[in-house]
């Protein structure tokens, strides 16, 4: 018989804990949050699905506040800088963060980001997430406001079919609005179906690329 | 998707209490996962088991207790559990993140956690 198997029943002790792992992200998260404050920087995690225009969004949001705010983006992408590259041209700065295999960004991740940036020379940060609708509804960031944004093409259950990411949201952006008829998808039905599942989230309908909607998603993330 | 990295995380802190206690061995991993995480119990424990190969920690159990997730009502204070509704025209069971009573917004009190709750060490 193997020794260990011998000596188990006497030498074995039990140690009691009530750690959470997914309490290590919020708790950076919080001092993210806390610096961001101090450094009077407001800071938005924009997530959303593949394709469904968090970078044009980000483009939008760029040309249309970069005189009133000094803006700073976070790209979150798992391998390039297709994204930042894109983003750059609206003269912003734009901080790199390929996550690798990691399918969501992190608040550790943001933490070294923040640490790339001259912070007294920015007020604005707009983070794009990886896209993806399930693992960054998980991990907050310390941001002090979420958006989602989907859009028409993507059909019309991307709401119901991942209510938890709404429901961490506070404005959900539905794009593409110009192409709902085309994919007989409903903007309406799925903004009501944002609110059902999310009451305090506001609901945008947007034609990002036209620049349509965006000063109501600027108003509606009071910027 | 992220169950290798919260497995990893898992791991890690499993180690550094194998250390602290001077534990040769490590038998019994017990946690608790909210209902309202994202993580699949099946995935974590197949992550676990294998960043756990080679290491004090292989051949251990690891032990997974679910827990339902709780709500409370921003305006009524409503608390509780959340009421799933059947959409009859997405046939899909939704979690409803309002209150099951008046409809308003309401706040995750439980559910959402990832706990490590007890280690059983060797020495």
């Amino acid at each position: 018989m193997p020794l260990d198997e011998v000596i188990t029943p006497e030498r074995t002790f039990d140690v009691e804990l009530e750690r959470d792992l997914l309490l290590e992200n919020e708790k950076i998260a919080l001092q993210n949050r806390e610096l961001l404050r101090k450094k009077g920087i407001r800071a938005i995690d924009i997530m959303g699905s593949i394709g469904s225009g968090k970078t044009t969004l980000i483009e939008q949001l760029a040309k249309h506040l970069n005189r009133k705010y000094k803006i700073a983006v976070f790209n979150g992408d798992v391998t390039t800088t297709i994204d930042s590259d894109r983003v750059k041209k609206q003269g912003v700065e734009v901080v790199q963060i390929n996550t690798g295999k990691e399918c969501h960004l992190d608040a550790e991740l943001i933490r070294r980001a923040l640490q790339k940036i001259n912070l007294d020379k920015i007020d604005l940060i707009l983070v794009e997430n990886v896209g993806n609708l399930i693992c960054p509804a998980e991990f907050p960031l310390g941001c002090e406001k979420r958006v989602v944004v989907i859009s028409v093409t993507e059909g019309p259950y991307m709401v119901v079919k991942h209510p938890f990411i709404f429901q961490s949201a506070d404005v959900v952006v539905v794009n593409k609005k110009d192409l709902a008829r085309a994919m007989k998808v409903s903007v309406k039905r799925l903004k009501e179906d944002v609110i059902r599942i999310n009451p305090r989230a506001v609901a945008v309908a947007t034609n990002c690329r036209k620049g349509e909607g965006i000063s109501r998603v600027i108003s509606a993330l009071k910027l | 998707m992220h169950e290798y990295s919260i497995a990893l995380q898992l791991v890690n802190n499993l180690l550094q209490e194998a250390e602290k206690h001077n534990a040769n061995k490590v038998l019994e991993v017990h946690i608790v996962i909210g209902k309202l995480t994202f993580l699949g119990k099946e995935q974590i424990k197949f992550c676990y088991e294998t960043l756990a190969r080679g290491s004090i920690l292989e051949n251990s159990q690891l032990y997974i207790e679910e827990r339902d997730g709780c709500i409370k009502c921003i305006a009524c204070g409503y608390e509780g559990s959340l009421s799933y509704q059947d959409d009859p025209e997405y046939h899909l069971s939704l979690p409803a993140f309002s209150c099951p009573v008046c409809g308003s917004a309401v706040e995750i009190i439980s559910g959402r956690e990832c706990l490590i709750k007890k280690i059983k060490f060797l020495v």
